[in-house]
């Protein structure tokens, strides 16, 4: 299974991911999961959400999770980007993108990644109150 | 034996500190260096079912036995995505 992993304060640029997308002939889906900020936490209007990262620690727990998924299904590729830092509400925090042979798989993968990453990948974000 | 504590998230506002080192007797537990810490950080009490140890980059549990150089991190439950 081809894997990518990539933790960055920069904004995630979605044109250039789609752009480098490569499936072999024999793969009939493509999951792609946008995770976004939204405006309101606990009923208060936020600004931004920051996060922070303990790295090392996080890169290895994902690429523990990719074990495992390469385990339970014929996952051909999975790529990953999180941003770190400043993220501003309606801006992207997390992208994913798995390809497999069937639907099936596809989604069955995509949905237990983003659940064990908020289980277990040391990432915490703090809301940054305000409108401004 | 001498090891290095790093605190993430909230745990440095409850500790004052991003990291520190501890002194502990040889074959210390996890456990111990908890109840250690609580006693410099009394605000880490609080937390003490709630938080998640982990030594160099893998989770540990309280059992975990420690030896000397160990990175120890202290973290409130994760929030990626």
């Amino acid at each position: 299974m081809k894997r990518q992993l990539t933790l960055t304060t920069e904004p995630i640029d979605e044109p250039a991911l789609l752009a480098q997308r490569s499936l072999s002939n024999d793969m009939g889906a493509v999951v792609c999961f946008l995770g976004v900020v939204r405006g309101t936490q606990a009923n208060a209007h936020i600004r931004a959400l920051e996060y922070e990262v303990f790295q090392r620690m996080a890169e290895h727990q994902i690429n523990l999770l990719f074990d495992e998924m390469a385990k339970r299904w014929p996952i051909e590729s999975v790529r990953l980007v999180h941003r770190v830092g400043l993220v501003k509400v309606n801006e992207p925090s997390l992208w994913v993108e798995v390809v497999a042979p069937h639907r099936g798989e596809a989604f069955a993968a995509c949905q237990w990644l983003i659940d064990e990453i908020k289980r277990v990948v040391p990432i915490w974000k703090k809301p940054v109150m305000g409108d401004g | 034996m001498r090891v290095t504590v790093c605190f993430y998230s909230y745990f440095k506002d409850l500790t004052g500190c991003a990291q520190t080192t501890e002194a502990l007797p040889d074959g210390s537990t996890l456990d111990a260096l908890f109840h250690k810490l609580m006693l410099r950080f009394p605000k880490l009490a609080g937390m003490q079912k709630s938080t998640l140890m982990a030594v160099g980059v893998d989770y540990q549990d309280r059992t975990c036995v420690l030896k000397e150089g160990d990175e120890v991190s202290l973290f409130p439950p994760v929030q990626g995505g």
